[in-house]
């Protein structure tokens, strides 16, 4: 259904007329007696409805369902005519529910049977019918404001649903030509005016309602068309249930529905509470529910049976236990509004109460082949059903290559809680539109914003961090992400920084990670360097956002540089509880006046905010000196890179891992005597046999 | 979106074609070379496709069933017969039985059509199918459109000089048109001989099976991806917004949903989320590793063993069971999540929901989403016990609000019996009794029902009379009371009729 098509706008005409008051001749009995009770009662006389009341009930049923299918923009305007017309209600959305009509019924009251017929017309409310289908709606407002140019594109149609009693077909006739007339002169009006459009399409659906026992004046009409703006039919009909079930039949002509039954739910019955009986609950809803039904054509095999007096058709699907859980993610293809037929009978009640109160229901498809097939699900979202359609076909995406065959599906040490952790700090929530700042961005721009502050450093896998690793670093690293920093968490972060300064100095253990190699790994200062270049590289992000987040760079910036005597002391302690595993390495110790000017230099690059990768290096406790160990061809090609600016990420991870691989391993005899990282093979062949060899100028590989 | 191979083996396929000086082709080796680069190109590009083959002449046979084995559809294509002449007709039956069984009818599905124009005689012939096509009973319906979205490729081996000479241009555009016009008529230009024949294929590759590829965006966290199958451009509303909107090739995550609160959401379609190796890796790794040239399979090993956010962001909404939500283009939205094949293989998913701004009415607008952090409280509490959804709509639905609806004689019934027993059990249930006399009097004005309002006062002053002697006399004067209420309402004075009105209890005090 197209957005303005004419199921856009309805508007009820309903006779008021003196003569709408007579009875419908059908009687309801409202006094059921109990046989204990009988005895000596008179029951009280039946009552039976008016024409009004037939009516007036049946079109706020058909409004009833309208409104559960489709709460929005598919939109009533209720009139009714007497000596005038009366407007109960308007096109605005807060307008449209069946509780506003009720209450504007109820002013209106039954017709008065007094007042002079003379005077009474439905046609004072078709013409004003008629206006009222000029009249734009705030959904044709919202799209033709949106469409600017094209705003040609908004069509506007309607539809006239007349409820009244007619005299003949040619007083039938004569309203029809009476509304022709008043779409062409409104349409004129309209074409002046901003706030009114024209009518393109008009739908007429006339309903003659007579009482029970008399024939009908009118005869029934096919849709026919009045003229290319106006289509008009005609139905004849009793009062009482077969209007009702006339009004039943329109809506779901009009609004594209379509009825299931459930079958088979089963029931606690009210007198014996440990049995249950099966029962049946018809609903409507979008007819799309069924299209795989349709399309396929075995409408007749899903158990659609006829009802009634061959009015309608409703599709079978049985209740299916074991119900389905919450937590599961079904493959659902539409998910349609429901509305139950005979709302207040008791198996409707019992099932629409289950689904509100959060329960899902699968249903299946009755077939004859006994397979089970399940094919719908009925389940409510915030107080509204929905009925479901699972796909229940081959899919076409099965056994596609697993996601650990693909790019990056080898790595194993993906930091999936953390990013769970991370979902959760991410998790979207409805804003209120109205406590929406319009100067402000949308919130979904301000949730994206929010995704790219928490990800400006986020390391994917365990291995590539250390501070992500540290419970220390976590109150810093979950504040320095925010948009904005109060005075209290720049002091939390200056408080993390400084508790790092103080486990350094304790010399706490850090969880550098050890992945992939056997030995000791980095040394507790190179560890430290790691990370305090890590912690920087993530605050570094996030300092150009306010002050208060630079104040948190400054300060881990000012607490990594140490003043030198501090520095040396604790390296000289330091050197005292290396000096172990230096001698298991053949180490030749540092000159300890070199490592002093070291130290100097590294402070005063420090304090030019420049973490220079030479100093790693010549600082006393980098990766083993070059001179000490002839080292892999890489690493001869670095030190001119690294001098150029700060050490990257990649450089000093790859200098960490290489240092740690290189202890785990003996050297390669032809390596350690090697000259130039030349070293000559198969020496001794060349005296055995005076051949010349090749220098292996691959060696190193 | 599986393919439906419908390959022309009539006698005219055999026809030669005329080239000077080489060797003699018939056009059914044109069709042949063509649809092998067809299949070669889904086998190293488009794997995942299940394709089947067809050969028709007046009959149709199904040479290879769906698969993904295109060294299978090769084979099949190597040991194509001749048969007699062309009947697209029944051909067409034939896909519509194989489609409907092997995916039933709502797979969207492509067929490629591969003939050479000569369109049949006499019965049987496309120019007999379409001029009969009015005259038809239930029964024998022409077989397009089909019941499944379908996408039909028409590949000629043919110039559209040749089929312009006779009427089969039009029987064909008239085909097209008939299956709903979404697909396209291909013929070859120039001579018939191979290289035109790779250019015609070449463009039906371009144009439906070229691999959709995108960029996953989470922040600054980013993958690149295959998302398969290719999502399809989307009509939302012919008149309004005729053109058809595009998935964008920027994927952005804009945040995270419980799989509970997302709930089971109908989308139009499912695809694959496959993360790639980027081409300028893949280079610049083999740059890398010239002198290894034997270790062929390292780029793609390389590529396994880098880091990718696909492959973390789906082990975390597995564990977490969660989704994320995806902006596909404006104001279109679609959610990524684990999705499991069997026990050991799963593997991300992405389904598209409905262009538009909302969706999904339980999430609300889409816009309207925002970050938790903004919240003045958490809305999912600080154990994660509640939830920010579904969104309650502004007005209940019927089922949910206990209306009144008298159109069935029992549902009139059930409401006067409910109040007579309350009546029967006061004082005890003084409030369940107004309450359900105020709701039949509410609709009984809305209706225009005033006759009912009398009778059910009537039936009040009988119950007080039937009152047994041990009844709490309370009840006798909220009986009449309630009588004489409804009494005054059945008038339809506005003084008494006003549906706002309550009826209350009848103040009394018998405690003293």
């Amino acid at each position: 259904m197209k957005m303005f098509s004419v199921a856009h706008k309805t508007v009820f005409v309903v006779d008021h007329c003196p003569y709408m008051a007579e009875s419908s001749r059908q009687q309801v009995e409202c006094d059921v007696l109990t046989k204990s009770r009988a005895q000596g009662v008179i029951p009280l006389a039946p009552v039976s409805k008016s024409l009004w009341t037939c009516a007036v009930e049946c079109s706020m049923e058909y409004c009833r369902i309208l409104y559960d299918v489709y709460p929005k923009d598919k939109l009533v305007n209720y009139l009714v005519s007497d000596s005038e017309f009366h407007i109960l209600n308007s096109w605005r959305r807060e307008d449209q529910s069946t509780h506003e009509l009720m209450s504007a019924l109820a002013a209106v009251g039954p017709p008065n049977p007094r007042e002079d017929p003379e005077c009474c017309s439905i046609l004072h409310g078709l013409v004003a019918a008629v206006e009222s289908l000029c009249k734009i709606t705030e959904l044709q407002h919202e799209k033709r404001t949106a469409l600017m140019d094209t705003a040609e594109r908004v069509a506007n149609r309607g539809r006239i649903i007349c409820l009244t009693n007619a005299k003949s077909d040619t007083h039938v006739r004569m309203l029809e030509d009476c509304i022709q007339e008043t779409i062409l002169d409104q349409n004129k009006l309209a074409a002046g005016s901003d706030r009114l459009m024209g009518i393109q399409q008009c739908e007429l659906v006339l309903v003659h309602i007579y009482p029970q026992g008399e024939d009908t004046l009118v005869s029934d009409r096919p849709k026919k068309e009045i003229s290319p703006l106006l289509t008009s039919e005609v139905h004849s009909v009793r009062a009482g249930r077969h209007l009702a079930s006339k009004l039943n039949i329109l809506v779901q002509q009009h609004f594209d529905l379509a009825s299931t039954t459930i079958t088979n739910i089963p029931m606690k019955e009210e007198q014996h509470a440990n049995t249950s009986a099966n029962y049946d609950v018809e609903l409507l809803h979008h007819r799309d529910a069924h299209l795989e039904f349709f399309k396929s054509g075995d409408l007749h095999m899903a158990g659609t049976s006829t009802r009634e007096n061959g009015f309608k058709e409703t599709v079978t699907l049985k209740w299916c236990t074991p119900r389905t859980n919450n937590i599961e993610l079904h493959y659902c293809t539409g998910a349609y509004r429901i509305s139950p037929t005979d709302v207040n009978s008791r198996p409707s009640s019992c099932l629409t109460n289950f689904l509100l109160n959060g329960r899902s229901v699968l249903l299946e498809q009755p077939r004859k082949s006994g397979s089970k097939v399940i094919s719908h699900m009925l389940s409510s979202h915030g107080g509204e059903i929905f009925l479901h359609v699972l796909n229940s076909n081959r899919s076409t995406l099965e056994d596609p290559p697993s996601i650990s065959e693909g790019c990056g599906g080898r790595v194993t040490d993906y930091r999936i809680t953390d990013f769970g952790e991370f979902m959760r700090e991410n998790r979207l929530t409805p804003v209120a539109e109205s406590s929406h700042d319009p100067l402000r961005k949308l919130p979904v721009e301000r949730a994206k914003a929010q995704l790219e502050r928490y990800t400006r450093y986020w390391p994917m896998i365990i291995s590539q961090t250390t501070i992500f690793n540290m419970q220390a670093v976590v109150p810093l690293a979950n504040l320095i992400v925010k948009e904005t920093l109060t005075e209290e968490d720049v002091l939390t972060c200056q408080k993390t920084v400084y508790n790092l300064v103080d486990m350094e100095r304790k010399n706490d253990p850090l969880p550098i990670s050890t992945v992939g190699s056997r030995g000791k790994g980095p040394k507790r200062d190179e560890q430290y360097r790691i990370m305090w270049n890590e912690l920087e590289t993530l605050v570094k992000t996030h300092a150009g956002a306010t002050d208060r987040h630079q104040r948190v760079l400054d300060c881990i910036v000012a607490c990594r540089s140490k003043p030198p005597e501090e520095e040396e002391r604790k390296k000289r302690g330091r050197k005292r509880e290396d000096r172990e595993d230096r001698a298991e390495k053949n180490g030749s110790k540092e000159p300890e006046d070199k490592s002093w000017q070291d130290s100097e230099r590294l402070k005063g690059l420090l304090e030019k905010g420049e973490q220079d990768a030479e100093v790693i290096k010549d600082s006393p406790d980098s990766p083993e000196p070059l001179n000490k160990k002839p080292r892999l061809l890489v690493d001869e090609v670095q030190p001119p890179e690294r001098a150029k600016g700060p050490v990257s990420l990649l450089s000093l991870w790859t200098n960490r891992i290489t240092a740690a691989n290189s202890r785990k391993h003996q050297e390669f005899m032809g390596r350690v005597s090697s000259v130039n990282n030349k070293f000559e093979l198969y020496q001794h062949l060349k005296e055995e046999n005076g051949m010349d060899t090749h220098e292996n100028g691959k060696a190193s590989r | 979106m599986p393919t439906v191979v419908l390959m022309d083996v009539s006698l005219s396929m055999t026809r030669p074609v005329s080239l000077d000086g080489s060797e003699e082709f018939q056009r059914k080796n044109l069709a042949v070379h063509g649809l092998n680069m067809l299949f070669e190109h889904m086998a190293s590009n488009y794997r995942l496709e299940f394709t089947a083959l067809m050969a028709f002449s007046s009959l149709w046979e199904l040479l290879v069933p769906f698969t993904r084995d295109y060294n299978a559809l090769q084979e099949a294509l190597g040991s194509l017969e001749d048969y007699d002449k062309t009947c697209i007709e029944a051909a067409l039956n034939g896909v519509n039985n194989v489609v409907q069984q092997e995916w039933g009818s709502g797979c969207p599905c492509q067929v490629v059509l591969v003939t050479d124009g000569s369109l049949g005689i006499g019965k049987g012939s496309l120019r007999h199918s379409l001029q009969t096509l009015k005259h038809r009973g239930e029964d024998k319906k022409f077989p397009l459109p089909f019941p499944f979205p379908t996408k039909l490729y028409i590949l000629c081996i043919a110039n559209s000089e040749e089929l312009q000479m006779t009427d089969a241009m039009d029987n064909l555009e008239h085909l097209l048109c008939l299956s709903g016009g979404d697909g396209q008529i291909f013929t070859m230009e120039g001579p018939l001989c191979m290289k035109s024949v790779q250019a015609m294929f070449g463009r039906l590759i371009d144009h439906a099976y070229s691999p959709f590829h995108a960029v996953l965006h989470c922040g600054n966290l980013s993958s690149d991806v295959q998302v398969f199958p290719r999502p399809e451009p989307v009509v939302v509303d012919e008149e309004v917004e005729p053109m058809p909107r595009a998935v964008s090739t920027d994927l952005e995550i804009v945040g995270f949903i419980e799989i509970a609160d997302i709930s089971s959401p109908p989308v139009i379609s499912r695809h694959l989320v496959l993360p790639i190796a980027v081409n300028k890796d893949v280079d610049e790794v083999g740059a890398a590793a010239t002198d290894e040239l034997e270790d062929e399979p390292s780029a793609s090993q390389m590529a396994g063993k880098s880091p990718n956010f696909c492959v973390l962001l789906h082990g975390s909404l597995k564990v977490e069971g969660m989704v994320a939500l995806v902006q596909l283009g404006p104001e279109w939205f679609g959610m990524l999540y684990s999705q499991a094949d069997s026990k050991k293989k799963s593997n991300l998913m992405m389904s598209l929901f409905e262009p538009g701004s909302e969706p999904l009415p339980w999430l609300g607008k889409i816009s309207y989403l925002g970050p938790v952090s903004e919240a003045a409280e958490n809305p999912y509490g600080e154990d994660d016990s509640k939830s920010p959804f579904p969104v309650q709509p502004p007005a209940k639905r019927s089922y949910a609000q206990n209306v009144t609806v008298w159109i069935k004689a029992s549902g009139l019934q059930a409401d006067v019996q409910k109040i007579l027993r309350n009546a029967r059990k006061l004082p005890d249930k003084t409030q369940t009794f107004y309450k359900e006399l105020n709701r039949m009097r509410k609709a009984a004005l809305a209706f225009g029902f005033l006759e009912l309002l009398k009778g059910v006062a009537d039936l009040l002053e009988r119950e007080c009379t039937l009152l047994p002697d041990s009844a709490h006399p309370d009840a006798a004067f909220q009986l009449s009371h309630a009588a004489q209420q409804l009494k005054l309402a059945s008038t339809g004075d506005s003084q008494y009729a006003d549906f706002d009105h309550n009826i209350v209890p009848m103040h009394t005090d018998f405690s003293s």
